[in-house]
């Protein structure tokens, strides 16, 4: 559906693309270098060496699992919206709250007006695509997630601290534009929160990624798709992925609604269990999902990051997806 | 008039400070194998202690066990139930916090307490009386999927959840708990079952023999069903009144004819409330009000905000007291 514009930037994918939603599993030296770093003993730029390691190894590995577009793995990321937080003018880090089970976060507060200084993804981009001739999906934190998953001490609104972001994250896929990132995917888990501040949301994402030269992916998870939909096909993206392989919502339903006027990326994997999906499970799930689009406008991801699961869990998992996604490559290439 | 401080619901289970992690680290070792039930039940005992002993330092006068022994609100009493599956992760309301779906696949039944453990233990490090706080059966309906026959509706499986959240009510009344707290924030987006809502909380406010029941909404605008509330079963009526200034003054034009527990502190935001504006509303809130008591609280579970300044917002309310009960 939107091949048209992969095309116009010089990108040509297979029936299907499989990639990653973005965060992998970090492996082992990285989490206690991680760990060493913040207990002090370790410097920033050891930690950066390490953590290129890890992300040379997930191209590796990405690579060997035959994923079609690639991503960074976020192996230099903690939180998703802290470590934007972190770098942003007018935020910093409060203290840990929790998310869900035993997971923790440091949320965000914004307490002053939000600033963009400089890049805060676009050297790990330029140096994951340097090290493999397949696309790399460049992964930032949307305005409205960014809102709503901080505590705000200084905007009077919501809408004003979401506009405020928005206009702050414009600046990082510009510069992620002009280092050459063509595919960039703005993650909006909040999107569905408050379905009244959906307007607020789209406005929030048309500041973001108006009239720049990239293919935009907006992904959405665990949230209420069916409060939302189908006023959620007005953000301006060329693809939404949504999680929703482990949900009970009956949401091939809530999408028959309206006809889906995007490319759709499905999640096809549950991240939050141990439990390696067969083949044949995900071949279910993708052809599921062919009911509402076609294959020309159907990629194929996880339901969100793996980076809960362990290295094994998510190499097997993945590799799954990818046979799943070439069977069903098969079956449509001979018209089954 | 008495103005009686409470705690809403959750509490932070851990804080920023290195002594307040041990709960953490301990679910972290228990799901690795690293140690004893018997070893885990301690830690976590401990840990009801401090947040029991936290809010009485605030100088609060009703505690809750801060639900840090739940997973979340609602696979927690629904895994509890007979017919019942927990499923993946899905947002809860408009928090950044998840919860697990239940799915509901037999006909649902209380097959034993599910509180009464957390009510008891907070009790026994408590010299204030402790408030337990359930998920109302609307809210635990409107957030299960239905796959079982036995429910055709909504409304069916609430008022399944009805009677087993009955049997709950009345367990808990008879271990001893003085004031019970029941949620339905799910009401707020559907006002529509109002008359519904009232049908599935006369059982619990039948089951809660001596007890006081509190019926709590909040995650919305409680205003549009304000005169609903006031009809709901129910002792104590808390209300969210960070979300809307309209509910402020529509209670200071009608008054209540229930005793009210009001939400004055953002449980969902850090900035701290002025205690000096917030007494001056409660003030003219109460302008109309007739009953000698009222509850002051904060808007919501506390569980999502830093425990440093979950505590911080306590103090809040202890503040407004003070001025509400200074002589001008």
């Amino acid at each position: 559906m939107n091949r048209a514009v992969l095309e116009g930037l010089g990108i040509e994918l297979p029936l299907l693309p499989t990639t990653t939603v973005g965060s992998l599993p970090k492996p082992p030296d990285l989490v206690e270098a991680r760990a060493r770093f913040a207990r002090g003993g370790m410097s920033q730029r050891e930690l950066d060496e390490v953590a290129e390691e890890a992300v040379v190894f997930w191209l590796q590995r990405q690579e060997e699992l035959g994923l079609d577009i690639l991503v960074d793995g976020e192996m230099y990321r903690g939180d998703m919206v802290a470590y934007f937080a972190d770098q942003l003018e007018g935020m910093e880090l409060g203290g840990l709250v929790r998310a869900y089970g035993n997971r923790y976060y440091h949320k965000p507060v914004i307490c002053a007006p939000v600033r963009w200084e400089q890049p805060m993804t676009v050297g790990w981009w330029r140096f994951a695509q340097g090290h493999t001739t397949k696309p790399v999906k460049a992964i930032i934190t949307g305005p409205y997630t960014m809102m709503d998953w901080s505590f705000d001490e200084y905007y009077p609104d919501r809408r004003r601290a979401c506009l405020a972001l928005a206009h702050e994250m414009r600046k990082e896929v510009e510069a992620l534009a002009a280092a050459g990132a063509k595919i960039v995917q703005v993650d909006e888990p909040a999107l569905s929160v408050r379905p009244e501040e959906l307007p607020v949301a789209i406005e929030a994402m048309h500041v973001v990624t108006d009239g720049l030269p990239i293919y935009s992916i907006t992904h959405a998870c665990y949230g209420a798709f069916e409060q939302i939909y189908p006023g959620m096909l007005d953000l301006p993206t060329h693809n939404l992925d949504l999680a929703i392989s482990q949900s009970a919502i009956d949401w091939i339903g809530i999408l028959r609604r309206a006809p889906f006027t995007k490319d759709l990326s499905v999640g096809v994997l549950d991240v939050h269990s141990h439990a390696v999906e067969s083949a044949q499970a995900v071949c279910n799930r993708i052809e599921r999902a062919l009911e509402l689009v076609s294959s020309t406008a159907l990629w194929v991801t996880p339901d969100c990051g793996l980076k809960t699961r362990t290295l094994e869990e998510a190499i097997e998992k993945l590799g799954n997806m990818v046979a799943a996604t070439q069977q069903v490559r098969a079956m449509v290439a001979s018209g089954q | 008039m008495d103005f009686v401080l409470q705690n809403h619901s959750s509490y932070p289970r851990v804080g920023d400070k290195p002594g307040q992690q041990r709960l953490r680290r301990a679910l972290a070792a228990r799901e690795r194998g690293e140690i004893d039930t018997a070893e885990f039940a301690a830690i976590e005992r401990a840990a009801v202690d401090e947040i029991v002993h936290e809010q009485e330092h605030a100088g609060l006068d009703i505690i809750t066990d801060g639900q840090i022994r739940w997973y979340d609100p609602i696979s927690h009493v629904m895994g509890a139930l007979d017919g019942v599956r927990i499923n993946g992760l899905l947002r809860y309301f408009d928090t950044n916090f998840y919860f697990r779906q239940p799915v509901v696949q037999a006909a649902v039944q209380h097959r034993g307490p599910i509180a009464c453990e957390d009510f008891r233990l907070a009790s026994l490090a408590a010299r204030l009386p402790v408030k337990p706080v359930l998920p109302g059966p609307y809210t635990l309906a409107r957030l299960s999927v239905i796959e079982s026959s036995a429910y055709t509706s909504v409304a069916a499986l609430a008022h399944a959840l009805s009677a087993s959240l009955a049997a709950e009510v009345g367990a808990l009344a008879h271990a001893g708990a003085r004031i019970i707290q029941v949620e339905e924030p799910a009401i707020l987006a559907h006002p529509e079952d109002s008359d519904l809502l009232r049908r599935l909380l006369e059982p619990l406010w039948l089951a809660r023999g001596t007890a006081q029941l509190v019926v709590a909404t909040y995650f919305g605008d409680a205003e549009p069903l304000y005169a609903q509330l006031n009809s709901l079963p129910a002792d104590i009526l808390a209300l969210d009144l960070t979300y809307s200034p309209r509910l402020v003054e529509t209670i200071a034009a009608a008054g209540a004819s229930k005793i009210l527990a009001l939400g004055i502190v953002d449980g969902r935001n850090t900035r701290l409330e002025h205690a000096d504006a917030i007494a001056e509303q409660v003030t003219t809130l109460l302008r109309r009000y007739t009953l000698d008591t009222v509850h002051l609280l904060p808007s919501c579970g506390l569980e999502h905000l830093p425990r440093d300044r979950a505590r911080a917002k306590l103090d809040v309310l202890g503040k407004v007291r003070r001025l509400l009960t200074t002589p001008q």
